[in-house]
């Protein structure tokens, strides 16, 4: 009988039967998430129902009050944003990477990692100096004589798009590139022989085909910046703040570790409920 | 408010673990040493230099420095029973809360000397570590021919355009600000009609940009990013001093304190008392304000203050120097903390 199910073709579609001894390479990792992950994500869920008071008083008034709703519709709001302009910036970055000659496209790849794997605080930093009023950007602009007043381009949600987007351009492009990569050139010729025109192969054959790379990076953009601190802290104005921002300012200003707490619970379950909708919609296999 | 600072806060750690790393094993095991918590940066090397150093070489007792100042590590090491801080430099408002909170050890006042120490700073469960004040500074190049005099300055966006700037955090200073600014006598601020105070400060609300550490307020009014703001004044004399083109006007200038408090549970109490009476003493106030100019919380330690700094303490601008009230924002700090929040996210 068992040897019968082990030859059904179909085997793999169905749950899997865990051999709990072949687990055991993992086990280092696994202790690791467990003390380092799971131990202090259930303290943080205890707290979040314990104090000040047992109950779920923490949450009622976090998802019932009108600054706290605004902090987290903030949130969304600015990781969308940041999502959608990330995309549409990456999208002809990555096609580009895709077609070039590998030799040229080693030097656009080697500019993406390099600014990459510089640090976060003095990227932002280096923003905060191009963006202020009196900044490279609004004074250069002021000196050709096209503004006179300068432009308000820190400590607002401007500000936080262009750092958050700038962070976050590898994210989507690498995957996208993978992605578009992967499809074949002999399709979108079979697509122009038939007589679809460039606009139609783009947006029928393409754009489709690339969908997956596309999901990958919008999702991996969107859950990292659902959590992002400094770069809002630092570009955005005190109307901009996110909820990592709110944590931080109810655990370590106000003392009310419960309020923070619930709050990063809260970030968590609506990560996972994107993670969950994007392995429906996608298939965990197809992340790459 | 651990975000205080921040900059120096960062320094001043990475200084502290590597002092920590280069001690002899032999010295940490030694039978008396003290903790001694700070914000970093160059606050806490005078507080090395004029209190720590002095009091090893006087008892013989380490001293070890560790920072920044964090309130939620000093609640949690107090609740868990492992107190691991025996001097603490915190907010004088936070003092007065903590104390309410029995988060700490009554001071031992016959080991400290009383006699000489400024009442608005020290009190039954902390002594003062040092003074400063709030001033009005201004970047001259933004104001031009208008010079700022006062608090209702700030709010004057016609004569003042440009940008103001204030400290970011729920923190005793703005509010005040805003009452002084719309009229209210200094004897008749507290308890603070906060619904006046947040209302004057929406009538400039699109203009404020706000410092979240001394560093980022200097930079903001040297390049003109602000041309005008509330600043801590031993930051505005450092930036004249570096050539910038600022001015400070001390009208109405308010007074605060951090606090040295020493934590419940501590095991070395007697020796941490020993440590305030140090710190407190008339010496080791003017050595600290001679390293810093910072006021000091002792009335004794002026004229041991070198004479070129005593002219630039907030203790020579006294007569219509405000000092705010701690024990009114010990009491309220929660509340005024959630509506100020509230307030800068709407």
């Amino acid at each position: 009988m068992f040897e019968a199910i082990s030859n059904n073709p179909y085997r793999s579609l169905r749950a899997p039967r865990v051999d709990l001894r072949r687990l055991r390479p993992a086990l280092p990792a696994l202790i690791f998430l467990f003390v380092f992950m799971v131990v202090p994500l259930s303290s943080l869920l205890l707290l979040s129902v314990t104090k000040p008071e047992i109950g779920l008083g923490n949450y009622i008034s976090l998802l019932g009050d009108a600054t706290y709703g605004r902090v987290l519709l903030n949130t969304f709001t600015i990781a969308a944003i940041v999502t959608l302009v990330t995309l549409i910036i990456a999208y002809p970055v990555a096609w580009l990477l895709a077609i070039l000659p590998s030799r040229v496209s080693q030097i656009f790849f080697a500019i993406i990692l390099l600014s990459m794997w510089t640090n976060l605080l003095a990227r932002t930093y280096g923003w905060m100096v191009l963006l202020q009023r009196t900044g490279v950007i609004n004074r250069m602009l002021m000196e050709i004589g096209l503004i006179h007043q300068p432009l308000p381009l820190i400590n607002n949600l401007v500000g936080v798009t262009i750092g958050m987007t700038y962070i976050m351009l590898p994210y989507v492009i690498l995957p996208l590139h993978a992605t578009i990569s992967g499809i074949d050139p002999a399709i979108m010729q079979a697509a122009a022989i038939t007589g679809a025109k460039p606009r139609q192969i783009f947006w029928h054959v393409m754009l489709p085909l690339s969908l997956p790379g596309i999901g990958a990076g919008c999702m991996m953009v969107f859950v990292m910046a659902l959590g992002y601190y400094v770069t809002p802290a630092l570009l955005g104005g005190t109307a901009n703040m996110m909820l990592a921002e709110m944590i931080a300012q109810q655990v370590q200003s106000l003392l009310n570790w419960g309020l923070g707490s619930a709050a990063a619970f809260i970030l968590l379950a609506v990560t996972l409920i994107f993670y969950a909708i994007y392995v429906r919609a996608i298939g965990l296999g197809r992340v790459r | 408010m651990i975000t205080r600072r921040h900059l120096l806060q960062t320094a001043g750690l990475g200084a502290g673990a590597l002092a920590l790393g280069a001690m002899p094993a032999s010295r940490l095991l030694a039978a008396g040493n003290l903790t001694f918590v700070s914000w970093g940066g160059t606050t806490q090397d005078g507080q090395k230099a004029s209190w720590a150093d002095p009091f090893t070489q006087k008892t013989g007792i380490d001293v070890l420095q560790d920072g920044p100042t964090d309130y939620g590590k000093l609640k949690a090491m107090i609740d868990a029973g492992n107190t691991v801080w025996d001097v603490v430099d915190v907010e004088g408002d936070y003092a007065y809360q903590a104390a309410e909170n029995g988060l700490l050890e009554p001071i031992d006042y016959s080991i400290v000397k009383k006699d000489n120490l400024d009442p608005r700073f020290s009190f039954d469960y902390g002594v003062g570590s040092f003074y400063y004040s709030f001033v009005l500074g201004y970047n001259k190049d933004a104001v031009g021919s208008n010079t700022p005099e006062g608090w209702a300055d700030i709010f004057d966006t016609k004569r003042f355009p440009g940008k103001r700037s204030f400290w970011k955090w729920s923190s005793p200073g703005v509010l005040e600000m805003a009452l002084l600014a719309d009229g209210v006598a200094p004897d008749k601020l507290y308890p603070l009609d906060l619904d006046r105070a947040f209302a004057k400060l929406d009538t400039i609300k699109k203009d404020i940009l706000w410092w979240a550490s001394g560093a980022e307020s200097q930079q903001q009014l040297a390049s003109g990013e602000v041309a005008l703001g509330k600043f801590w004044n031993g930051r505005m004399y450092a930036l004249e001093q570096s050539g910038a083109n600022t001015g400070i006007s001390w009208k109405q200038n308010m007074a605060l304190a951090d606090i040295l408090v020493v934590p419940k549970g501590t095991k070395n109490k007697e020796a941490a008392m020993k440590f305030l009476a140090l710190a407190a003493s008339p010496e080791g106030q003017a050595a600290f304000a001679n390293a810093t100019a910072y006021a000091p919380t002792n009335t004794a330690s002026i004229p041991l203050v070198d004479k070129k700094i005593q002219s630039i303490l907030p203790s020579e601008h006294t007569e219509s120097q405000i000092t705010l009230d701690m024990r009114y924002w010990a009491k309220n700090r929660d509340e005024i903390g959630k509506r100020w929040y509230a307030w800068q996210a709407a």
